[in-house]
């Protein structure tokens, strides 16, 4: 099928802002997700269900929140680590003190809660900004951490410190703990996925989604334009950390069932994160994905061939597993530091004129 | 919803900047300076300046570089807090205000080293202008196909309009980045006006513009002036433009007033032709 | 003085002393902000490698010996030699300049005039990269430096304060280790020798004329990537000084690389660009978390400096957001 927008004509605004403009994009899509919730259930196996699909999942929605705040609205966050763990936790909370709650409304209970906390942390990005924010942002990556190993109440004073999830249900099929069939947790998070990247996308297309970029691209201009920066910044906090928050709920329920914090949710969750929407596009909702599947997928396969394929001891491929990626991530941002997203608009503006070069 | 695509509409026939109405009069006090002084540490950048400008207007303020223009622009839309001193708006006084809610107020302005939204596309940064008459909720945006929609499209016609006027319907979808110097120029008028605002402040809006282009700017701001009745208060130094299109000047110097009157008047005036001006027009 | 005061003072001269060991980690970060406004995460996994390498120069290991032998099968780890201390700290540094060098050529004259934020992931990139590098070259266990440098408690002060304590008292004389001496010594000795240099020499002139204003300096004709390599050069010294002090303190191991988290509230205390920020900063900090980990830690279960600084940083900041030495911002349309 050719990639052409010649002869598809646009006879309303509505039709104008679409986010799949061009028709046969659209029908790829819908395609692609048809193929995702009908098929792939059948084929999944366990295997890719636990390393490669179900975290791929779970990390875009993480992206995206992270994305929300950094990538539109410009702070620059190094803290995603500990709202994982809020997630997390008060997922373990919820689960335990309420055992006949829907593990969906959970995981978005969940959201709302880190959202409340990462309102609280976002409270000094009205006074500071830059690098001196996202300094400060690690405030809260190790008080987080440090209150979730500290404080017997979260870990309901477990031994180990460890939270266990407990089996749920959803119309009697388990999605958390151990008996878990893959499909069924895979069509959880893809849900999850599926129904927030929508309202992701609704949120930055709008008057919010302006008052982020604008407050990224030209804080004092964006104010003089009658944004308010407490609205824009705190609200970016909020609902990054919502994505974020419901993502270490996930992360915790759905894929781990067991967590130790200062293990699960240390300052490198932090910087994967980073990571992801650098590499993914800051600013691109299709670019968030894109770095979350880079960056899960990639160790995989490296570890596959290096201890699988070559028989290196599990040390030795771990050194040189970080040294690719860090060498894989100054790459990248020399070859296109706008994203693997901007790689793809590229080739669809390519696309569009092919076969002719202009 | 499915508000058709609309055929070029004749620039203002329709269209109608009315957001922030208020009965005063044309020809009355919109907003007044009243012995505003601002300093920055031991700078003195104002010193006990007033003024008024009436609704309908083009006031111009002119002076030397450093005189104190910008920060002028500064403390009437909210950005600098005077020492002393009180601004009326509408007949409210006040000293301190946030920038954003002057915005609301229906105080726009644009800068004087462009302060575009980089990222952003053309049709993006006008919608910013917008964004303080866009009401719909947190929920309604997340859901987007209804209500937000439907505002969306609301203020887009609005937004399509003011594209027009501005002749940068070729621009609409492409990042401003991108844009040459005079069409980003433009394009933030076109954020400013898009705010629909009840004065609208301009700071150098023709600088470093060749002569065609100060034209096109000139008549723009004419045709704003006249068509929508916006007042507007500019910082120009193209002697010839501020002579041509205000109705009204304000000469700075040093952040003193020394000159305040009718292009002619000013002109004239010894002072200002000491500080600023330079040779007399008359030679 | 009662006991109570003496504990105090105990605190607060350690809590002085550590101040030292994280101002100088943030000095290297403060070095290479300046020059070329790269906020440097790498900043302590280069005191790790440097810290490494340093050490495995001096006893003589073969370098990637882990992966020879999986590659080949061999079981090779040392050359067996020791290189004398000096000659070790030399090779070292030009590893470091090297790295520099290579850093520049592959890496930064690339990614000129982006982004702050994408200089700043560079950077983070560097720092897996290295960390990776570091392991895979000498190996990831803990080692311990050799250099000659005097540790452990000193005896003498201990006697000396004990007298001071009232008469009859159970106090057994304050703690302080003499490595935490040398530290002060060699950073005091580090800073003046930075700022003469960056005062007097010609080099140093050029670096100040860049921290000012990059095209303002490319206009007279100062060579940009030569600076930059300067720059790195010297950060890494600074990385081998703080990796040589962190490394004989604690070993040399991967939590070394953290210390470049205990150095960042020290930084945004004191001020991306400021020097003396970096070390009235770096006091500031070591005082302030000693204290409260000796006055406020046993209350709420301990290991608060994990995050203390972070706090004192952020409550300071809100007060007087341009940092310690900052001139008040006036922001401009």
């Amino acid at each position: 099928m050719l990639y052409r927008e010649a002869g598809d004509f646009k006879g309303s605004y509505a039709a104008d802002i679409q986010t799949f403009p061009i028709k046969g994009e659209r029908y790829l899509f819908w395609a692609f997700v048809a193929f995702c919730f009908l098929v792939v259930p059948f084929l999944i196996t366990p295997y890719w269900e636990k390393s490669i699909i179900v975290p791929f999942l779970i990390w875009s929605i993480v992206a995206l929140g992270l994305n929300i705040l950094t990538g539109y609205c410009g702070q620059v966050s190094l803290g995603t680590g500990g709202f994982m763990a809020v997630g997390a936790f008060a997922c373990y909370k919820l689960m335990i003190a309420f055992p006949d709650l829907n593990i969906v409304a959970v995981i978005v209970l969940s959201g709302f809660i880190t959202a409340g906390v990462g309102l609280l942390f976002g409270l000094p990005s009205l006074r500071i900004k830059g690098f001196y924010l996202a300094v400060a942002t690690l405030a809260a990556q190790f008080f987080l951490v440090w209150l979730f190993n500290k404080v017997g109440w979260f870990y309901n004073y477990s031994a180990s410190g460890q939270i266990n999830a407990p089996t749920r249900y959803i119309l009697g099929v388990a999605v958390t703990g151990a008996n878990a069939p893959p499909w069924a947790t895979y069509l959880l998070c893809l849900s999850f996925v599926f129904v927030f990247a929508w309202v992701a996308r609704n949120l930055t297309r709008g008057r919010l989604g302006r008052s982020w970029m604008a407050m990224r691209d030209m804080d004092i201009a964006a104010q003089i334009m009658g944004v308010s920066p407490l609205g824009s910044k705190l609200s970016a906090f909020a609902i990054s950390s919502f994505y974020v928050g419901m993502g270490g709920a996930m992360f915790f329920s759905v894929y781990l069932g067991a967590v130790e914090v200062t293990e699960a949710f240390n300052i490198d969750k932090s910087f994967d994160a980073l990571f992801m929407i650098i590499i993914g596009g800051l600013g691109s909702i299709l670019g968030s994905f894109l770095g979350a599947a880079f960056i899960v997928v990639f160790p995989v396969v490296l570890k596959n061939i290096m201890v699988g394929g070559l028989g290196w001891s599990t040390d030795l491929a771990a050194h040189i597993e970080i040294m690719t990626i860090g060498a894989l991530i100054i790459f990248f941002l020399i070859v296109e530091p706008h994203g693997l997203a901007q790689l793809w608009r590229l080739t669809k503006e390519k696309l569009r004129l092919w076969p002719f070069p202009y | 919803m499915n508000a058709p695509i609309m055929p070029h509409p004749v620039a203002g026939t329709e269209f109608r900047l009315e957001a922030h109405q208020d009965d005063i009069p044309t020809g009355q006090t919109l907003l007044k300076v009243d012995n505003v002084s601002l300093s920055f540490g031991g700078v003195k950048a104002i010193r006990e300046v007033s003024f008024d400008i009436r609704k309908g207007e083009i006031r111009a303020i002119i002076g030397p570089n450093g005189a104190g223009k910008t920060s002028m622009l500064n403390v009437i839309n909210g950005f600098y807090t005077p020492q002393q001193g009180t601004i009326t708006y509408r007949g409210v006084p006040r000293r301190a205000m946030r920038s954003t809610q002057a915005a609301r107020q229906g105080i726009s302005r644009t800068f004087q080293n462009i302060a575009l939204f980089k990222g952003m596309s053309t049709l993006d940064n006008i919608m910013t202008g917008r964004i303080t008459l866009q009401k719909r909720n947190l929920f309604w945006q997340a859901l987007w196909h209804g209500p937000a929609q439907a505002e969306e499209i609301e203020h887009r016609l609005a937004v399509e309009h003011i594209i027009d006027f501005l002749e940068i319907a070729h621009i609409r979808k492409t990042p401003v980045g991108r844009l040459p110097y005079g069409l980003q120029k433009r394009v933030e008028l076109g954020r400013a006006l898009a705010a629909e605002p009840a004065l609208l402040l301009l700071d150098e809006p023709m600088a470093g513009m060749n002569l065609e282009e100060k034209e096109d700017m000139s008549r723009f701001i004419l045709d704003v002036n006249n068509q929508f009745g916006t007042t507007i208060a500019l910082i120009e130094h193209d002697m010839g433009v501020v002579m041509d299109i205000s109705d009204r000047i304000v000469v700075l110097d040093y952040g003193r007033k020394i000159g305040d009157g009718k292009p002619a008047e000013i002109a004239a005036d010894q002072a200002v032709i000491d500080a600023y001006l330079g040779v007399p027009h008359h030679d | 003085m009662s006991v109570a005061m003496l504990n105090l003072t105990e605190v607060v001269l350690n809590g002085l002393m550590a101040g030292i060991m994280y101002a100088l980690v943030a000095l290297g970060f403060v070095l290479i902000f300046k020059a070329s406004g790269i906020f440097n995460f790498a900043q302590g996994v280069m005191a790790l490698f440097a810290a490494l390498t340093l050490v495995g120069l001096q006893t003589g290991q073969v370098p990637f010996a882990h992966l020879i032998n999986a590659i080949f099968g061999t079981n090779i780890h040392h050359f067996g030699w020791t290189l004398p201390a000096f000659l070790a700290v030399i090779l070292t540094l030009c590893v470091m300049v090297a790295f520099a060098w290579a850093f520049e050529a592959l890496v930064l004259k690339h990614l000129v005039n982006q982004e702050p934020i994408i200089l700043f992931m560079a950077t983070i990139g560097l720092a897996y990269f290295l960390e990776g590098f570091g392991d895979l070259l000498w190996g990831a266990d803990i080692k311990a430096i050799n250099l000659g440098i005097p540790s452990g408690g000193s005896f003498w002060w201990e006697d000396v304060t004990r007298e001071w304590a009232p008469e009859g008292s159970d106090y057994w004389g304050m703690y302080i280790d003499k490595l935490d001496v040398v530290a002060t010594v060699v950073a005091i000795v580090l800073v003046t020798s930075l700022t003469l240099f960056a005062q007097y020499t010609r080099m140093g002139r050029a670096l100040r004329a860049v921290a000012d204003d990059h095209q303002a300096a490319l206009s007279v004709g100062i060579s940009l990537r030569t600076i930059w390599v300067v720059v790195w050069s010297i950060a890494g010294f600074v990385a081998l000084v703080a990796g040589v002090m962190w490394g004989a303190k604690s070993g040399v191991q991967f939590s070394l690389s953290l210390i470049a988290l205990k150095a960042l509230p020290v930084l945004i205390l004191g001020g991306f660009t400021s020097i003396p920020g970096a070390i009235v900063g770096g006091l500031i900090i070591g005082v302030g978390e000693k204290v409260a980990e000796f006055y406020i830690g046993p209350l709420v279960g301990g290991a608060i400096e994990n995050w203390f600084a972070y706090v004192v940083a952020l409550v300071f900041l809100l007060f007087r957001p341009q940092g310690l030495f900052g001139e008040r911002i006036i922001e401009r349309v």
